[in-house]
């Protein structure tokens, strides 16, 4: 789905001041889409993004190249991490490795922007870059962009895209 | 018939997956084979035979593109089929793959009836 198109925006409607809840709409559904077919771990509800900062949580942080660039951040909690990963793999969550976390939130990180930007309309090419895993006792968001948080079983999971649409 | 399935993508995490999904899908495999790169798949192509490739683009060393550059540009893999496995589907990087010369393009997320389905259309459904 082109959701600029159907929603009849261009690119260079950036700045227009929905184009944050476009996003934003977009993390949503992308993240719930990858979460359900690749995690098996369903949405329960959208929550407060700010609730992870200044708590322990398991990270993931990729920039893009292309027309457009920018970010893409991924925050969790522990528990999260360790569950989506035991989901993703097949395995029991005390089978888990903190490597194996980093590895399946790097997935994560890569799958999620990648779709979005996919269905985001008039994003000619982009390239992800190697995401880069975080273990932050006082969490801070590293990327300021449009930033949405989803509660799941065991705790919450946030995402966080900047599009520098100007910068192409 | 069970199947030689080469897998190359640069995160174990992913690779398990795949073989993960593939086996949920019912898809009959004999020998799972792996590499990181396109340059590891290369040579495991010399040394087994493989009846298709999965690949990722984006990976270090060799990339999906270079790889399937490779691979078409003669020698004895030039009809072994490949089918892309990528969060990119923008037009521009489907069309590249499919004019380098994969057959197939499955976009990440996906699940073990989207795997089935193209590799059921890439091989021929029954695999014969």
């Amino acid at each position: 789905m082109n959701w600029t198109a159907s929603w009849g925006w261009a690119m260079n409607d950036a700045a227009h001041p929905e184009m944050d809840g476009l996003i934003g709409a977009l993390l949503h559904s992308c993240s719930e889409h990858v979460l359900e077919t690749m995690f098996f771990a369903p949405i329960l509800e959208e929550t407060d993004p700010a609730e992870g900062d200044g708590r322990n949580r398991v990270a993931s942080r990729l920039h893009f190249q292309g027309r457009p660039s920018g970010d893409f951040e991924v925050d969790a909690d522990p528990a999260i991490a360790r569950s989506l990963t035991a989901g993703f793999l097949g395995i029991d969550e005390s089978e888990v490795t903190p490597l194996q976390e980093d590895e399946v939130l790097a997935e994560f990180c890569n799958m999620t922007c990648g779709s979005a930007l996919s269905s985001l309309g008039q994003v000619e090419y982009f390239s992800l870059e190697t995401p880069a895993p975080a273990r932050e006792s006082e969490f801070a968001p590293a990327v300021d962009g449009v930033r949405r948080a989803f509660l799941l079983d065991g705790g919450t999971l946030a995402v966080c895209l900047r599009v520098d649409f100007d910068r192409s | 018939m069970a199947l030689q399935i080469l897998i190359v993508d640069d995160s174990p995490a992913m690779r398990a997956f795949i073989r993960r999904v593939m086996r949920l899908s019912g898809i009959e495999v004999d020998v799972y084979h792996e590499a990181g790169n396109g340059l590891e798949a290369l040579v495991q192509l010399l040394n087994h035979p493989i009846d298709a490739v999965l690949t990722d683009i984006n990976m270090p060393v060799m990339d999906g593109e270079t790889f399937v550059r490779k691979l078409r540009a003669g020698g004895p893999f030039q009809a072994t089929p490949v089918v892309v496995i990528s969060t990119d589907a923008t037009a521009h990087r489907i069309q590249t793959m499919l004019s380098l010369g994969a057959v197939g393009y499955l976009q990440k997320p996906f699940g073990p009836e989207q795997l089935r389905s193209e590799l059921d259309r890439v091989l021929g459904v029954g695999h014969e």
